[in-house]
């Protein structure tokens, strides 16, 4: 058995990369350069060989794993909801950057309406939520600052993450429904999973085990 | 004409000169590895009655089915997807044999949103199936055909993974879940994420030992020493989860490449039920030929006999194999001229099998731009072969 086959991780930059990179030292894994803040390289050599991280944005992560161009995946739920999941493994919940998906909006609104104009960028789970309780929605697609929509008569509310709530609270949003709890998962490509098993296999173990003790 | 109009739709592609007759090589070296094997080509229509396209069960299949209106009878018609069904329904109706029957067909498929077959919407597709026979036998045969198929095109490094759709229907039955919640809960096993798994599992009320045998179920893939780990699991398992690991053990056995064993997998759960397989290769995030045993497929059609089958996109198998270039026969450039006797020369050589291309009159373009290597003369001998030269 070899535990040696060169590995491929995608890993989604900013905050969750910062999660990620003590949970990777933990089992040996750490990038060969000084500055993280600093880097602008895409590309990153661990100390393991036969290892390599690529740096990309939270939503391009399951594309890359999807596709095979990288084995492992690391990014939130949210991304992989959005996403849908096709050609991916989600072996493990590695239970960091964990925030919650809610409808939000101003106290009184009611969101039971037919119609309901729902402001976000998760079109696909937005959808599916609402579609799951058979109510039609009308969806607007935002890149950023959500909140603006309700206020500004965009729209009646927004799904979105709240991680502590004080940027709906600074706007006299609340949190209305909750939709479902997100952490960051880590991905594996199907294809990859089953030709390179016993690699695979160690590196998940690996990480369960230090996830297991660190919950216990 | 804008540039819009000419330009392929997404997802479709077409196949140019060289590789073009390279493909054309491949599918008839293939069809004679299957006509080998006692599989007889069939040739079902890109279009017909959208209904008979789709296996009832089947909603990916049927968002894959393009439709349109029959100007004749006003019926639904549909552009196949996938030409298993289609050879169900053969088998079923027009053939209607007692004996097993084996088939094998080539065809362009369409389909209507990418996604399968790694982003393409017109596969060729290629495969054969084989009805009426519920044994291994019949998988065995099927699966060592479709190793000679990546083969023959030249396709190495194939790793193998095997599964067993059977597993997850005894599980299914033993817990009493309804259709839909089984669905459901296929997609979370797809994922093999086991924190959700055991969320839903708490959800919805599963207990042991089914909650206990359902989680194994996500950790039973890899070496062959899952089988073994999966009795251990499984003990209390209904009987057709034993007998299904039996069979796994059967089909592995005495293969010579590497083999994944993955109990939580199934390609498309309403349609498959038995052994199910599929090739991958290094480098590619997906899976490149697969296949699997389907038995109610005929139901459908109103005869459901035992099937199992394989099929792969023969462009994606051209560009992974390494089948070596056709070596092109000599072109030879015959002149624009009315001479029966140069006539009798050209038809001579074309029934030898060379290319001869006769120049029409006051066209443009060399020799070497036509691709030929040498042209016919006039001598004082009569007509004779010369080399292209770098001159003319």
């Amino acid at each position: 058995m070899t535990y040696h086959q060169p590995i491929t991780i995608a890993v989604a930059k900013g905050r969750l990369l910062r999660n990620t990179l003590p949970l990777l030292a933990r089992i040996g894994i750490q990038p060969l350069v000084v500055d993280m803040d600093q880097t602008r390289k895409l590309i990153l050599e661990t100390s393991q060989a036969q290892i390599r991280l690529l740096l990309i944005r939270a939503t391009d992560v399951p594309t890359y794993v999807q596709w095979g161009a990288a084995d492992f995946g690391i990014t939130g739920k949210d991304t992989l909801l959005e996403h849908g999941g096709a050609n991916l493994y989600e072996p493990l919940d590695l239970q960091i950057a964990r925030c919650q998906l809610w409808v939000a909006g101003y106290p009184d609104t009611d969101t039971r309406i037919q119609r309901l104009r729902v402001a976000s960028k998760y079109i696909r789970t937005s959808q599916a939520f609402f579609q799951a309780r058979g109510q039609q929605i009308n969806l607007i697609k935002l890149y950023g600052s959500m909140e603006l929509a309700p206020m500004v008569g965009l729209a009646d509310v927004i799904v979105d993450l709240v991680e502590s709530g004080n940027t709906l609270q600074a706007n006299g949003l609340v949190p209305l429904e909750h939709i479902c709890d997100i952490s960051a998962r880590l991905i594996a490509n199907k294809a990859a999973w089953k030709m390179k098993q016993a690699t695979c296999r160690y590196w998940v173990d690996a990480l369960q085990a230090v996830l297991s003790s660190e919950s216990a | 004409m804008s540039h819009h109009s000419w330009l392929l739709p997404e997802g479709i592609d077409e196949i140019l000169p060289d590789q073009a007759w390279q493909l054309e090589q491949c599918r008839r070296e293939l069809l004679d590895l299957y006509a080998s094997w006692g599989y007889q080509l069939v040739i079902p229509p890109l279009i017909e009655y959208r209904d008979a396209l789709l296996t009832r069960t089947d909603q990916a299949l049927s968002l894959q089915t393009a439709a349109l209106t029959d100007h004749e009878s006003g019926r639904l018609l549909g552009v196949r997807a996938d030409i298993t069904p289609q050879t169900a329904r053969i088998d079923a109706h027009q053939l209607q044999r007692d004996a097993p029957t084996r088939l094998c067909y080539v065809g362009s498929v369409f389909q209507a949103r990418p996604g399968r077959l790694a982003g393409t919407r017109n596969p060729l597709q290629i495969g054969a199936e084989l009805y009426g026979y519920a044994g291994i036998a019949a998988d065995c045969e099927v699966l060592q055909l479709m190793l000679a198929t990546l083969q023959q095109m030249g396709i190495e490094q194939v790793h193998l993974d095997l599964g067993h759709v059977g597993i997850y229907r005894a599980l299914v039955a033993q817990a009493g879940l309804s259709s839909e919640q089984a669905a459901d809960l296929f997609g979370v096993l797809q994922r093999k994420a086991a924190t959700d798994l055991m969320r839903w599992l708490t959800e919805h009320h599963v207990v042991a030992p089914s909650r206990d045998m359902f989680l194994a179920l996500v950790t039973l893939n890899g070496a062959v020493d899952v089988l073994d780990r999966a009795r251990d699991c499984l003990r209390a398992a209904p009987p057709a989860v034993h007998a299904a690991l039996d069979e796994l053990a059967q089909l592995g056995e005495g293969l010579e490449l590497p083999v994944h064993y993955d109990l939580a997998e199934a390609r498309t759960y309403h349609y498959q039920t038995g052994l199910i397989f599929a090739a991958f290769v290094p480098g590619q995030g997906y899976e490149v030929a697969r296949g699997g045993r389907c038995d109610q497929i005929g139901a459908a059609f109103g005869r459901a006999r035992p099937a199992t089958g394989f099929s792969a996109d023969l462009k994606a198998l051209l560009f992974l194999g390494s089948m070596q270039k056709v070596s092109l026969v000599d072109t030879i450039l015959a002149p624009a001229e009315t001479d029966p006797e140069l006539e009798q020369q050209i038809a001579t050589l074309r029934a030898a099998g060379h290319i001869v291309i006769q120049a029409l009159p006051d066209q443009v373009g060399t020799p070497q731009e036509q691709g030929a290597q040498h042209k016919l003369s006039r001598t004082a001998r009569g007509w004779v072969l010369t080399p292209v030269t770098d001159m003319q």
